[in-house]
C-alpha cells in the first residue's frame, strides 16, 4: 500500500469531514473522479487503477452505493503482480456475489492461478472461491481445488485453504465431488499429520458425511484415530493446543463426523473411541476460567451426543448423568443451563430416567432460578423425567410454582402440569384434585380443553362422581374464585350434585344458592352452563321443591329476552321444558360416558414442543408428525334435529359432528347429549363403543370379496374393474369442475369427498378420506403427481383410517401460471389383504382460478379494444357444440365463473363474457371473451378470447371450447400423467350429460 | 397573543446543544434527546420544519451550522415562533457583526444569554429591533458612576425609548451630510416546463433603505404601483398617467410606515429608523418580465452517452447587463467524461452536485450564449434506472432592471430645519429558484 498518496490523502480528507453532508460531498466527488479516470482507458495504468479500486472499496466501506468500476476490479485479478492482483481478489469478494455475472469472467484467471505454482496466488484464489464461489465456481473449479487438497507437494497453509475451498463448492453443488471416487482420498486426507489441514478436511468430511455416510464409512476408523490421538496428547503442536486443551475445534468435528454414521460396527474400534470418550467424560471438569470451560465444554458436549447417539452402556451413561448432575449444581448460569438441556436430551434416547431422578431435587431448584431460560430448561426437563413413581411430587412441586411463576411460563406451566397429571396419575382423585387446584390457582390460563378433559374424566368413572362434586362445592365456598372454575363446578354439580344431597348445605336449593351468586359475575359463555346446572338441580330436586322451582323460572324468565342466542334459547327450552315431567327427566338425563379419546392435552403439548434444536439424536428420534386430523364419524347432517329434543341445536354452527354424533347414542336413550357442543372440541377422534368391540372380529366377515388377495400390486385398469367404482369417476370430476364441495370417488370401501376454497391464485383443498366400513383400512398412501403450472402441497394422511372414521388431509394449492392441465392424486389403500388404487384428477381446473366479475359497458369496450389481436386476443369458429340454447349457454359460462354481461352486446345473439384470472405469474388480470351464435345453425359458433396474457388467451379459450364441445369426456385427454384417469366405468350417453351442468350436479346427489 | 416558544434551544448539527434557555416550565428537560432520536436522525429532518413528539410541538429551523429549535406544549402561533427566530438571527447578525454560526454562538454566550433574556418574556416575544437593544445591551464595558471622569455622552433614556411613540428613532440625530439610500431587490422564482411554459413564476421583492438623516425626518415614497396611482389622480382630479403602473401583492411594511395614512391616502410616509432597514416587502405574480429564457435540448443516445445542448437567452435591455450567471445542467450519477464547447463563460462538470456548472461573469442584455456538451457514462452493474431528468436551475444578478418593473417615482423628506438630502436608488434582480425542466 505503500506510495499510493492519493488513497491516503482521500482517506484523511474524509476523516476530517465535519459532518456527514461534507462526507458525500467528498465522496461523490472522487467517484466524479473515478469515473473520469475508468473511461479515459488510455492514461488507466495499473498503478492507477489499483489505487481507484482502493478506494472504491473504501467508499464501498463506508456505506455508499458503488455500482460500477466491477470491470476494473476483476480485470485487476489477472494482473501480474501481487499487489494489484491482492486487490484484485479483495474488491471481488467484497463488491460481488455468487449471483453476478461478471464473476464468470473471472472464472479462469481464477484457475489459472490456482493451478500456477505460485503459492500466494493460490491461497488468493483459494479465498475467494471460498468466499464467493458459486454452482458455476463448483462445476469448473472443483476437480483443480480436490488436487491441490491432496498433493503432496503444497505446503499446509494451501492446503487448508483448499479444503475450506471444497467445503463450499459441495455445499454450492453436491455433484462436484464424486463420492466413488474421493471417498478413499479423504480417508487418506485424515491421516494427515498437520493439524490445521486435518481440521479444515474435516469440516470437508462433515458436510460429505452428512450427505451420504455410506460411502465415507472408510473415514470412520480414521476419525476415530484422529480422536485418540488427541485425547492423547499426542504429537500435537504448541501451537494447536488452546488452554490445555489439544485442539477442541478438531475433536468436536471429528465427533460431529462420527454422530453422522448410524452405528460402529467394528468392535475395536469401539472399543477405543469408547475409551475416548471415556476419557473425555472424566477429565472435564468447571474450572474458573471461562475460555477454558467453553472449550471443554464444547467437547464435553459434543461428547455428550456421540454417547447418546451410539446408546452406549448403561455404566458409561450414568456417568454422564453424574457429570450433568454436577454441572446443574454449578452456579454459572450457562454451564446450567447446558446441563439441564443436555439431560433433557438425554432422557429421549436412553432409560437413564432412574439416574436423573436422582437429581430431582436440584433440578427443582433450578425451576426458582432468576434465569427464565434455565426455569425452562427445569420445566422441559421435569415434564420429560416425569413418571408413575414421581409424578405426586412433580405435580405438586409445579403447582406450587405456578402461583410464583411470572406469567408468561404460567400457560406452558398449566398445561404441562396438566398432562402430567392425566398421565400418571396413581388415582383418579388426586387428578381431580390437582385439576382443580390448577384452576384455582392459575384460572387464566387453564385452557378449556384441560377442564373438559376432567369432565370426561368424572363422567366416564362413577367412583370419582360423589368425590369430584364435594370437591367442586367446596370450592364455591371461597369468595373469589375463577369463572373456569364456576364452570367446571357448575357442571358437576349440576351433573352429580345430587349425589351430595345427604351432606349438610348440598340440597339441590342450597347448591342454587351458592352458584346463583356467581352469576352476575360470570361472562356470557357461562351462563349458558349455568342453566343447564340449573336445570338438572330443578331435574334432581327429590322431592320437588316448589319454591327452587319458582326462582329457577324466574331465571329463565329473565333470560327468555336475552340478546345472546344461545342463552335465550337455553332459557326457553329449559323453561318450556321443565313443565314436562317426565319429558324433562329423559331429555335431562345423565350425560352418557363419553368414548375414549386421546387426550388433546397431548396434542396439544405436541404442537407446543419447539423443534428448534435438530442435532443428529434429534433427527432420529424424531417421528413425522400427522397433520391430518381424525375425525368423528361422517354421518351427514341430513336435517336438523327437532328442537326440542335436542336442545343442543344451536350449538350447532359451532360443531356440526357433534350433533351428529349425538344421534347413535350407545345407551340408547333419546339424546340427551346436551353438552356435546360445549364439549364438541374434545370430539377430536370418536369413535361408537359398540362399533370399535367389532372392530378385531375376522375382516372376512364384512363379506368383502377376497378375490384379488394375493396379488399385491394390480394394474389400475384391472383395479377399477374388481372393485366396483359407484359413480363415475369422470363426471364426478366434472362435476367438480363446476363447484367446490363434493364426492370425488366412491366405491365400496371408501369415499373421498373434497371441499375446496379458492382465493386469487391460491387454493385451499380438503379431502375427507371416510372409511365406509367397519374395520380400518391401512396402508392409505395419496401422492401428488403435479402438472409445471402448479404447486401442490398435501399434508400427509395417516397410514390407516379407523373404521367408520373419516380423516381430513389439507391440499394446499398454487397456481403459477396459466394451464389447462390437471394435478393427478395417486391413491391406494389395503382393505384386508386388497390393494386398491386409483388415479383421480383433483378439479384444481384453470376456471378455479377465476373470479366473476361484472363489467359495464364504459369499462368492457376500451378493454376489448386495447387487445390488438393474436397473441392477445384470439379468435376461433367452433363447430360440434353440442346446442344450448343461449340462456342455458349463459348459465354454463357463470358456472364456470366467467360472468356474462348481458346487455352489452347489440347482437341478440351473442354473449359478452368477462373474468379476473389470479395466477403467480400474471397476478389478477381480466379476462374477456365474447361468443357469437348462429340462430340457424346452434352447433357452430364463434368464440374470441381476449387477455393481458398470451398464453392465459390460449388456454382460456382451449377451455371454453373444451366445455362447450359435444363429446366432454373423449377430448380431454390432456391428463399430464403417464397413465391417463380411469376409464369410466358406467359410461352415460354423453349427450344426455351434455346437457346441462344442473344434470350434471344432479346426477351426484 | 399566543404564545411562541416554550424553550428555544441551539444545536450544532450533530445535535449537541450548545445553548439554551426555558420561557415557561411546561416541557421536560429531555427535549433535545427527543429532537435528535425523532427529528434529527430521520429522513424528514430537511423537509418537515414542525413536529409534534409526545404533545410537544417542535419548530426548527436551521441557520448556516445551527439547528434553532422552539419547543411548545401549548397550541402556540407557529409563524410567531418563525418569526421570532428570523429576527432573533437578524438581532444576533447584528451583535456579532455579520456571521451567525455555532463559532459565533461559542464566542458570545454571555451576550446571547443576556439578549434571550430580553427578547421574550414567558413566551411571548418581545421588543427585537436591534436599535434599541443596542441602547441598553452594550458590548463595551461600563464605567463606573464613582470614576472621576465626566460623562462625555448622556445615557439615552432607555425606557422612553422602549414605550415612546417613535421607538425606532433616536432624537437629536446629526449628520454632516444627509444621504438616503434606496435599494428594490427582486428574486425571481420560475419553473418552466420543456416546452416553454411557464408553470410558475413570482416575484418577491424589498425595498431596503440605509438613510444617515438628522433630526427627525418625514419621508415619503412614491412607487409606480397601481393603487398608489389611482389615488394620486383621484386626489388630484386629474387622469392618470398612461404609464405602465404594477400591481403588488401582499405588501408588508416596517413597523414605522404610518399605516393610516397609507390607508386613507395610499402613500408611504414614514420617519425612519436611523441607519439601515426594510421599509417594505411585496409580491408581484403578473405581468414579470423574466430576465432570461433557456432552452435546453437534451438527447439520450444509447446506455452511454448523451448529449447536451443548452441556449440561454438574455430579455433584458441591451445596455444592461447580468452579473455572476450561473447555470446548473444537472447530468445522470454515473457521468464519466464530459467534453464542453461554450460561446461564452467557463463550464465544469461538478461531480459532488451531479450537475454541469456554467459561469459566465458578465452577460450583456439582448444576447445570447449556448453551451454544447458531450458527455459519456460509465457502465454500471444495477439495473439501469432510468434517469430522473432534474430541473436546469439558475442563478444571475441583473443590477438596475427589474423584472417585475416597479420604479421609485419619487422620495421627498421633510424635516423641521430644512435641510437639503441626497437620495440614491438603485435597483437589483436576483434569481430566486430560477428552474427550466428538461
Amino acid at each position: 500500500m505503500t506510495g499510493m498518496r492519493g488513497l491516503s490523502v482521500f482517506i484523511s480528507d474524509i476523516r476530517n469531514c465535519q459532518n456527514k453532508e461534507a462526507e458525500r460531498l467528498r465522496v461523490d466527488k472522487e467517484l466524479g473522479n473515478i469515473r473520469t479516470c475508468f473511461k479515459n482507458e488510455k492514461v488507466l495504468t495499473p498503478y492507477k487503477k489499483k489505487k481507484y479500486v482502493w478506494k472504491m472499496l473504501y467508499i464501498h466501506m463506508l456505506g455508499y452505493d458503488v455500482d460500477f468500476g466491477h470491470m476494473e476490479a476483476v480485470s485487476l485479478i489477472s494482473a501480474p503482480k501481487y499487489p494489484e492482483k491482492q486487490v484484485g481478489y479483495i474488491v471481488t469478494s467484497c463488491l460481488l456475489n455468487e449471483n453476478h455475472d461478471f464473476l464468470r469472467l473471472a472464472i479462469n484467471t481464477v484457475r489459472n492461478d490456482i493451478i500456477g505454482r505460485n503459492e500466494t496466488f493460490q491461497c488468493l484464489a483459494l479465498t475467494l472461491v471460498g468466499n464467493i464461489g458459486g454452482r458455476d465456481f463448483a462445476e469448473s473449479l472443483a476437480p483443480d481445488v480436490q488436487k491441490l487438497l491432496i498433493s503432496s507437494s503444497c505446503r499446509p497453509l494451501v492446503r487448508k485453504k483448499a479444503a475450506l475451498c471444497l467445503l463450499r463448492l459441495f455445499r454450492k453443488n453436491p455433484d462436484a465431488i464424486n463420492a466413488d471416487g474421493w471417498a478413499d482420498r479423504m480417508a487418506q486426507l485424515l491421516d494427515e499429520r498437520d493439524l490445521g489441514v486435518l481440521t479444515s478436511s474435516t469440516s470437508l468430511l462433515v458436510s460429505l458425511v452428512s450427505n451420504n455416510h455410506e460411502a465415507y464409512s472408510s473415514c470412520l476408523p480414521k476419525c476415530v484415530k484422529i480422536l485418540e490421538r488427541l485425547a492423547r496428547n499426542q504429537d500435537v503442536p504448541q501451537e494447536y493446543t488452546y488452554y490445555g486443551i489439544p485442539s477442541p475445534w478438531l475433536q468436536v468435528k471429528a465427533m460431529r463426523a462420527l454422530q453422522y454414521f448410524p452405528t460402529i460396527e467394528d468392535p475395536s474400534t469401539r472399543k477405543s473411541l469408547f475409551e475416548v470418550l471415556q476419557r473425555i467424560l472424566m477429565g472435564t471438569d468447571v474450572v474458573k476460567n471461562v475460555n477454558k470451560n467453553n472449550a471443554s465444554h464444547a467437547v464435553l458436549f459434543e461428547a455428550l451426543s456421540l454417547v447418546m447417539h451410539l446408546d452406549a452402556e448403561k455404566e458409561m451413561m450414568s456417568q454422564c448423568v453424574a457429570l450433568l448432575g454436577k454441572f446443574i449444581s454449578v452456579r454459572e448460569p450457562n454451564i446450567r443451563y447446558l446441563g439441564l438441556e443436555n439431560m433433557t436430551r438425554m432422557l429421549m434416547v436412553t432409560d437413564v430416567q432412574d439416574i436423573i431422578k436422582k437429581h430431582q431435587s436440584q433440578i427443582i431448584t433450578s425451576l426458582k432460578d432468576p434465569d427464565i431460560s434455565i426455569r425452562r430448561r427445569a420445566l422441559d426437563l421435569l415434564y420429560g423425567m416425569c413418571d408413575v413413581s414421581n409424578a405426586k411430587d412433580i405435580v405438586e412441586e409445579l403447582l406450587q410454582y405456578l402461583s410464583t411463576a411470572e406469567f408468561s411460563m404460567r400457560e406452558e406451566l398449566s398445561l404441562k402440569a396438566a398432562i402430567l397429571a392425566e398421565k400418571f396419575a396413581p388415582d383418579l382423585s388426586w387428578y381431580v384434585d390437582v385439576i382443580l387446584q390448577l384452576i384455582d390457582k392459575a384460572g387464566d390460563f387453564v385452557s378449556d380443553d384441560i377442564w373438559f378433559r376432567v369432565v370426561q374424566f368424572v363422567t366416564n368413572n362413577e367412583d370419582l362422581q360423589p368425590y369430584a362434586a364435594s370437591k367442586a362445592r367446596e370450592y364455591l365456598d371461597k369468595t373469589a374464585i375463577h369463572e373456569t372454575m364456576v364452570k367446571v363446578s357448575a357442571y358437576i354439580l349440576g351433573e352429580y350434585g345430587h349425589l351430595l344431597a345427604r351432606q349438610p348445605g348440598c340440597s339441590a336449593s342450597e347448591l342454587f344458592n351458592i352458584l346463583h351468586e356467581k352469576l352476575p359475575r360470570v361472562s356470557t359463555p357461562t351462563i349458558p352452563i349455568l342453566l343447564s346446572t340449573y336445570a338438572k338441580l330443578l331435574m334432581h330436586a327429590q322431592p320437588p321443591d316448589p319454591e327452587l322451582e319458582k326462582k329457577i323460572w324466574a331465571v329463565f324468565k329473565k333470560y327468555e329476552s336475552c340478546i345472546d342466542v344461545e342463552i335465550q334459547q337455553r332459557a326457553v327450552e329449559y323453561f318450556e321444558l321443565s313443565k314436562k315431567g317426565a319429558a324433562f327427566m329423559d331429555v335431562l338425563a345423565e350425560m352418557p360416558k363419553f368414548p375414549e379419546r386421546q387426550s388433546s392435552l397431548i396434542k396439544k403439548a405436541e404442537e407446543v414442543e419447539d423443534t428448534a434444536d435438530q442435532s443428529a439424536i434429534k433427527l432420529r428420534a424424531q417421528q413425522q408428525p400427522s397433520n391430518a386430523l381424525v375425525l368423528a364419524d361422517p354421518q351427514p347432517v341430513s336435517g336438523a334435529p327437532p328442537p326440542l329434543k335436542v336442545p343442543s341445536v344451536s350449538g350447532s354452527t359451532q360443531n356440526p359432528e357433534s350433533v351428529a354424533r349425538s344421534l347413535p347414542q350407545p345407551n340408547g336413550t333419546p339424546s340427551p347429549d346436551l353438552l356435546s357442543d360445549l364439549l364438541g372440541p374434545l370430539a377430536i377422534e370418536a369413535s361408537p363403543g359398540d362399533v370399535s368391540t367389532e372392530q378385531h372380529g375376522p375382516i372376512g366377515a364384512e363379506g368383502v370379496p377376497e378375490e384379488v388377495g394375493g396379488s399385491a400390486i394390480v394394474p389400475v385398469e384391472e383395479q377399477t374393474n374388481t372393485v366396483e367404482v359407484i359413480g363415475n369417476i369422470a363426471e364426478r370430476f366434472h362435476a367438480l369442475c363446476l363447484k367446490d364441495s363434493g364426492v370425488l370417488y366412491e366405491d365400496p370401501y371408501i369415499q373421498i369427498g373434497i371441499k375446496a376454497e379458492w382465493r386469487g391464485h391460491q387454493g385451499r383443498l380438503v379431502l375427507f378420506l371416510g372409511n365406509k366400513n367397519t374395520s380400518p383400512l391401512t396402508s392409505v398412501q395419496t401422492l401428488i403427481l403435479p402438472p409445471a403450472h402448479l404447486r401442490l402441497e398435501l399434508s400427509p394422511v395417516p397410514d390407516t383410517i379407523p373404521p367408520r372414521a373419516q380423516v381430513q388431509s389439507p391440499l394446499e394449492v398454487m397456481n403459477i401460471r396459466p394451464s389447462r392441465d390437471v394435478a393427478v392424486l395417486d391413491f391406494s389403500y389395503m382393505f384386508g389383504t386388497k390393494l386398491v388404487s386409483a388415479k383421480l384428477r383433483i378439479p384444481a381446473t384453470l376456471n378455479k382460478f377465476l373470479q366473476p366479475i361484472q363489467l359495464t359497458s364504459e369499462e368492457f369496450f376500451p378493454q376489448w379494444r386495447s387487445l390488438s389481436g393474436p397473441p392477445l386476443k384470439l379468435q376461433e369458429v367452433v363447430r360440434g357444440v353440442r346446442p344450448l340454447a343461449l340462456p342455458e349457454m349463459a348459465t354454463l359460462f357463470n358456472s364456470f365463473r366467467v360472468t356474462i354481461c348481458p346487455g352489452l352486446d347489440p347482437n341478440p345473439n351473442n354473449l359478452v363474457a368477462s373474468s379476473t384470472f389470479y395466477s403467480e405469474s400474471t397476478g389478477a388480470m381480466i379476462c374477456l371473451a365474447r361468443i357469437e351464435t348462429d340462430p340457424a345453425d346452434r352447433t357452430q359458433l364463434r368464440l374470441t378470447v381476449g387477455s393481458g396474457d398470451p398464453t392465459l388467451t390460449f388456454e382460456l379459450k382451449e377451455f371454453i371450447k373444451e366445455q362447450l364441445i359435444t363429446i366432454p369426456m373423449g377430448s380431454r385427454a390432456l391428463v399430464p400423467a403417464p397413465t391417463p384417469a380411469p376409464p369410466v366405468a358406467q359410461p352415460l350417453s354423453p349427450a344426455a350429460l351434455a346437457d346441462d351442468p344442473g344434470a350434471l350436479l344432479a346426477g351426484l346427489l | 397573543m399566543p404564545v411562541a416558544a416554550s424553550a428555544i434551544y441551539f444545536l450544532n448539527l450533530r445535535g449537541d446543544v450548545l445553548i439554551n434557555r426555558t420561557y415557561r416550565d411546561d416541557v421536560g428537560g429531555n427535549m433535545v434527546d427527543a429532537f435528535r432520536t425523532h427529528i434529527m436522525q430521520t429522513k424528514e429532518l430537511g423537509n418537515c420544519p414542525v413536529r409534534q413528539i409526545g404533545g410537544c410541538s417542535f419548530v426548527y429551523m436551521r441557520i448556516s451550522n445551527v439547528y434553532i429549535v422552539i419547543v411548545v406544549s401549548s397550541n402556540a402561533n407557529v409563524a410567531c415562533g418563525f418569526k421570532f427566530v428570523v429576527e432573533a438571527v437578524a438581532l444576533f447578525k447584528s451583535y456579532f457583526g455579520g456571521a451567525f454560526d455555532e463559532d459565533a454562538i461559542r464566542n458570545n454566550f454571555v451576550l446571547i444569554y443576556e439578549l434571550l433574556d430580553e427578547i421574550m418574556d414567558f413566551g411571548y416575544p418581545q421588543n427585537l429591533s436591534p436599535e434599541i437593544l443596542k441602547l441598553y445591551i452594550t458590548q463595551e464595558g461600563v464605567r463606573s458612576p464613582f470614576s472621576s471622569k465626566p460623562k462625555d455622552k448622556p445615557v439615552p433614556n432607555a425606557t422612553l425609548q422602549v414605550t415612546g411613540a417613535v421607538g425606532w428613532r433616536r432624537e437629536g440625530l446629526s449628520y454632516k451630510k444627509n444621504e438616503v439610500f434606496l435599494d428594490i431587490v427582486e428574486s425571481v422564482n420560475l419553473l418552466m416546463s420543456s416546452k416553454g411554459n411557464v408553470l410558475r413564476c413570482d416575484v418577491t421583492g424589498k425595498v431596503l433603505m440605509k438613510c444617515f438623516l438628522s433630526g427627525m425626518p418625514d419621508l415619503k415614497l412614491g412607487l409606480n404601483d397601481k393603487i398608489g396611482l389611482e389615488k394620486e389622480s383621484e386626489m388630484k382630479s386629474r387622469p392618470a398617467k398612461s404609464g405602465k403602473t404594477i400591481e403588488l401583492d401582499d405588501v408588508t411594511f416596517h413597523q414605522c410606515v404610518n399605516l393610516t395614512r397609507f390607508n386613507s391616502e395610499k402613500t408611504v410616509s414614514f420617519v425612519p429608523p436611523d441607519g439601515e432597514f426594510e421599509l417594505m416587502k411585496y409580491r408581484i405574480t403578473e405581468g414579470v418580465n423574466l430576465p432570461f429564457r433557456v432552452l435546453p435540448t437534451i438527447k439520450e443516445l444509447g446506455r452511454t452517452r448523451m448529449e447536451v445542448n443548452v441556449k440561454v437567452k438574455s430579455v433584458f435591455g441591451a445596455k444592461m447587463f447580468a452579473l455572476g450567471v450561473v447555470v446548473k445542467i444537472p447530468v445522470p450519477k454515473q457521468t464519466a467524461k464530459t467534453n464542453f464547447q461554450v460561446t461564452t463563460g467557463r463550464a465544469k462538470y461538478n461531480p459532488s452536485i451531479d450537475c454541469l456548472v456554467w459561469k459566465i461573469r458578465k452577460f450583456p442584455g439582448q444576447t445570447e450564449s449556448t453551451l454544447s456538451a458531450e458527455i459519456e457514462l460509465i457502465s454500471t452493474m444495477g439495473e439501469k434506472k432510468s434517469w430522473t431528468r432534474p430541473p436546469i436551475q439558475m442563478e444571475f444578478q441583473v443590477p438596475m432592471f427589474t423584472a417585475s418593473g416597479l420604479r421609485v417615482r419619487f422620495l421627498k423628506v421633510w424635516e423641521k430645519s430644512g435641510y437639503n438630502t441626497v437620495e440614491w436608488v438603485r435597483y437589483i434582480t436576483k434569481a430566486g429558484s430560477y428552474e427550466i425542466r428538461c
